[in-house]
């Protein structure tokens, strides 16, 4: 049998959207997490998008990817038995997840005071939008009120356009991630000492991180970064900077940041396919010869030394347009990167189902729903060599509810 | 823990493992300079100038707190021999370096497994230490359009922009590391063995957009940009309130709302009234229906409300509601962040008193804490050489006129 990374230890949830991805990421690298769920699963249980060939409660996609290589339990914590059974569960295992309201697990009997009591090793990990104290740890939270409240969703988007969020609960996922290092410092603690703790996350402060310079920009010279859309932070529109439509798609374009070929490169491909225009020949090659990082920051020191440039940038830019118009966006991103050009594929998610690199590493995991039923399901974001991590498909709504309690004796 | 990573995804790795109470020991050199030390954003002179120098990054600094800086030339070999009798010293290896310089720098797994068996060495490729994209180029603002975050977020109209930062570098990528990391140190507990531990990249990322890529595999559909709304909550999105001056080069002011369920509805529709009490709005499914109509709706009265009080209004009534807030809110203006103290303020040499981002995990018991500011550059050779690889003084004098050594 192979030796998982966390074997041996059993973790109790209490999780619907924000803690979820905590509890999967500890699972898949070996715990044993019981998702204790209310009768008929909670909302995310319930949340687009749906497989046709499984029913609700099963068949949330959204909910599978979070909730990976656990087992499901159905507990009514609205009842006094069902929050009897709950405490003693959690007393079985050396650790709690939960992202309930503040004081919610507590009214039940399982918060974290009440239970150390019982065991003094556990660890309790609380994910909540701002959370445990504060003068707004009540307040209500979804994942978009994190995003806002957690300074990213500021730096994001066109100025003409209002603040975007960013697609996937990245709120949620951060605070979860956040939360997956605390209860593994907390939980090797625990092993060493016997003292457990509690831990506990803010999905607001989880972004902050996530604000980039902006944080700094503000206590170093009291400005404030704001959302600048396609164009860099200078502000300005500059040439291999930034999307490009391609002929099938869309290709990211990043030739002035501190890697990789610079610029003549890029014009020595576009002359292969006989599409350099002017740009191979002065004034542009010496112009094209210096946009890079240090052209960039000068730029960034001293704004106004472009004054006389955009009208040669916007002869470069069309240029670059109309080549990366012509060709398929996959080709303009391996063979750019084989020219050690950094560009990106704009990736769809289809892109990444067919993704070269993803497919011919066997990132892919598959899930058995029986009947022959198997689905495709993205894989781990690590490989760890001695320990692998596995990804056991989502457990059915209340699958180990029998076991797990006639367990507890 | 030997730190030889750089930018944003490796740094921030070890200032959260640096943070609850290892010694890390951040290896760096001019030849292959942490181009951070030479971003922005810097202070400013009392004339209003840029300071400049190594030490002047806030983007460096806020990522390397508490760490010793340890400057080392790598390109020679008796640098490598170097690095190899401090990894020799350490529990932890950490690289963010594309798989070329890895190899070329000689330090491989395999060869950092025979110098240190109980050794735990993460790499942080791209896209991985094997496959046919091995040695593509990258960092957050390549991969954010890789993963597909660039295809999935924002307006449709408005076309595939990005997320206006490089997202994956500061949460996910290093995120991730750790709790792999920290997974294996447990293996290691109990067995004495280290290992290897990969964080791919594009792997760690895509897999925080899995949703999108889990239909695709299940159901064969394609998700695209659907701006700010949600396939569950509606209202959900951005409404602009009435500007704020005093909210620097900032200041148009949003609130973001989200409705989860027709029993908050009816909050919203007792706090803003007029339009919103039509009944078309008074199911998910009708509130759906009429989007722009609702938006247009809630955006007309937040126009002329300062976004502080309509968040206070809707969230007194439990509704989920928030500013979108900048730095200088989270920083000076959010009550709430500094009553919990998340940012730290340290005093750095250079740069003065910084606030610097403090650990998003509380821990009751074993609190992380940042007890002093980023390095200088190369502040910490003696120290490292010294203390922990046990380096004679005959020794380090050879190899600084070497130039191995600086």
């Amino acid at each position: 049998m192979t030796e998982r990374a966390l074997d041996g230890i059993r973790i109790i949830e209490f999780t619907d959207f924000t803690g979820a991805y905590c509890g999967r990421l500890l699972a898949d690298l070996g715990a044993e997490v019981i998702k204790v769920e209310p009768p008929g699963g909670g909302h995310q249980r319930h949340t687009p998008p749906f497989y046709s060939r499984l029913a609700e409660p099963d068949n949330s996609v959204a909910f599978w990817v979070h909730n990976t290589s656990k087992k499901s339990v159905v507990i009514d914590l609205e009842s006094v038995d069902g929050q009897a059974e709950a405490k003693r569960l959690v007393l079985s295992a050396d650790a709690v997840i939960e992202d309930n309201p503040v004081g919610w697990m507590a009214a039940r009997g399982l918060g974290y005071e009440a239970l150390r009591a019982g065991k003094p090793a556990l660890v309790y990990v609380s994910i909540t939008g701002f959370g445990q104290t504060g003068p707004h740890a009540a307040w209500a939270y979804t994942d978009i009120v994190g995003q806002a409240m957690g300074g990213i969703m500021t730096l994001a988007g066109d100025p003409a356009d209002p603040p975007n969020q960013l697609y996937g609960n990245q709120s949620d996922v951060s605070a979860s991630i956040q939360a997956a290092q605390g209860a593994m410092l907390a939980l090797l603690h625990a092993e060493a000492t016997g003292q457990g703790q509690m831990v506990d996350v803010s999905a607001q402060e989880s972004l902050s991180m996530s604000q980039e310079t902006a944080m700094m920009y503000w206590d170093f010279q009291r400005h404030n970064r704001v959302r600048t859309g396609g164009k860099s932070i200078i502000g300005m529109e500059l040439p291999g900077l930034g999307s490009y439509e391609a002929k099938d798609g869309y290709i990211y374009c990043m030739v002035l940041a501190p890697a990789g070929a610079e610029f003549p490169e890029l014009i020595a491909w576009m002359d292969e396919h006989g599409m350099a225009g002017p740009l191979a020949e002065e004034p542009y090659a010496t112009l094209v010869a210096n946009l890079n990082m240090r052209f960039l920051s000068q730029l960034m020191v001293n704004p106004e030394s472009a004054a006389a440039l955009p009208q040669q940038m916007a002869v470069i830019e069309s240029h670059l347009k109309a080549f990366f118009a012509a060709l398929p966006a996959v080709e303009i991103y391996e063979e750019g990167q084989r020219r050690k050009l950094l560009i990106g594929l704009v990736s769809t998610p289809r892109d990444i189902a067919e993704n070269h690199q993803l497919r011919a590493r066997d990132w892919f995991c598959t899930f058995d729903f029986g009947d022959g039923n198997t689905v495709e399901f993205p894989g781990a974001p690590y490989r760890l060599s001695e320990t692998p991590v596995e990804i056991g498909r989502p457990p059915f709504l209340g699958e180990h509810t029998e076991a797990i309690l006639a367990g507890l004796g | 823990m030997a730190d030889f990573s750089w930018f944003g995804a490796g740094p921030i790795a070890g200032q959260t493992l640096r943070t609850f109470g290892a010694e890390v020991i951040r290896v760096e050199s001019e030849a292959k300079m942490d181009g951070l030390r030479l971003g922005q954003p810097v202070p400013k002179n009392e004339d209003g100038t840029l300071k400049s120098g190594y030490n002047m990054s806030g983007y460096y600094n806020n990522f390397n707190a508490a760490k010793l800086s340890f400057q080392l030339n790598l390109n020679t070999e008796k640098g490598q021999e170097v690095a190899h009798r401090l990894i020799e010293k350490c529990d932890m290896f950490l690289t963010n370096f594309t798989p070329r310089v890895v190899k070329r720098w000689n330090l491989e797994w395999p060869h950092l497994k025979a110098i240190n068996p109980r050794l735990i060495a993460a790499y942080q490729p791209m896209q991985g230490l094997e496959g046919p994209h091995r040695d593509f180029l990258g960092f957050g603002a390549v991969l954010t359009p890789v993963t597909g975050f660039t295809a999935l977020s924002g307006f449709p109209e408005r076309g595939p922009i990005g997320v206006g930062t490089n997202y994956p570098d500061y949460v996910i990528n290093p995120g991730h590391t750790v709790v792999a990391m920290l997974a294996a140190l447990r293996h290691r507990n109990k067995t004495g063995k280290g290992q290897l531990v990969e964080l791919p990249q594009v792997e760690s990322v895509v897999n925080v957009l899995g949703t999108a890529v889990a239909d695709y595999l299940a159901t064969g559909h394609v998700q695209v940009q659907d701006g700010n709304r949600s396939p569950i909550m509606a209202p959900h999105g951005a409404f602009r309130c009435a500007d704020d001056p005093d909210s620097l080069d900032s200041e148009d002011r949003w609130v973001v709302i989200a409705l989860r369920n027709d029993v908050l509805w009816r909050a919203v529709v007792d706090t803003i009234g007029g339009g919103a009490a039509d009944p078309k709005f008074d199911t998910f499914e009708g509130r759906k229906a009429h989007e722009a109509e609702l938006e247009a709706l809630i955006g007309t009265w937040t126009r002329d409300r300062k976004a502080e009080d309509v968040m206070e209004a809707l969230q007194s009534r439990g509704v989920p509601c928030g500013v979108v807030q900048n730095a200088q809110d989270m920083l000076d203006r959010d009550p709430h962040i500094r009553e919990r103290g998340y940012y730290r303020y340290l005093d750095h040499a250079d740069t003065g008193r910084s606030a610097y981002d403090g650990p998003a995990m509380v821990l009751s018991e074993t609190p992380g804490e940042l007890d002093a500011p980023a390095p200088l550059f190369g502040n910490d050779t003696m120290d490292v050489c010294e203390r922990i690889i046990g380096m004679t003084s005959d020794e380090i004098a050879d190899l600084m006129a070497e130039g191995v050594l600086m």
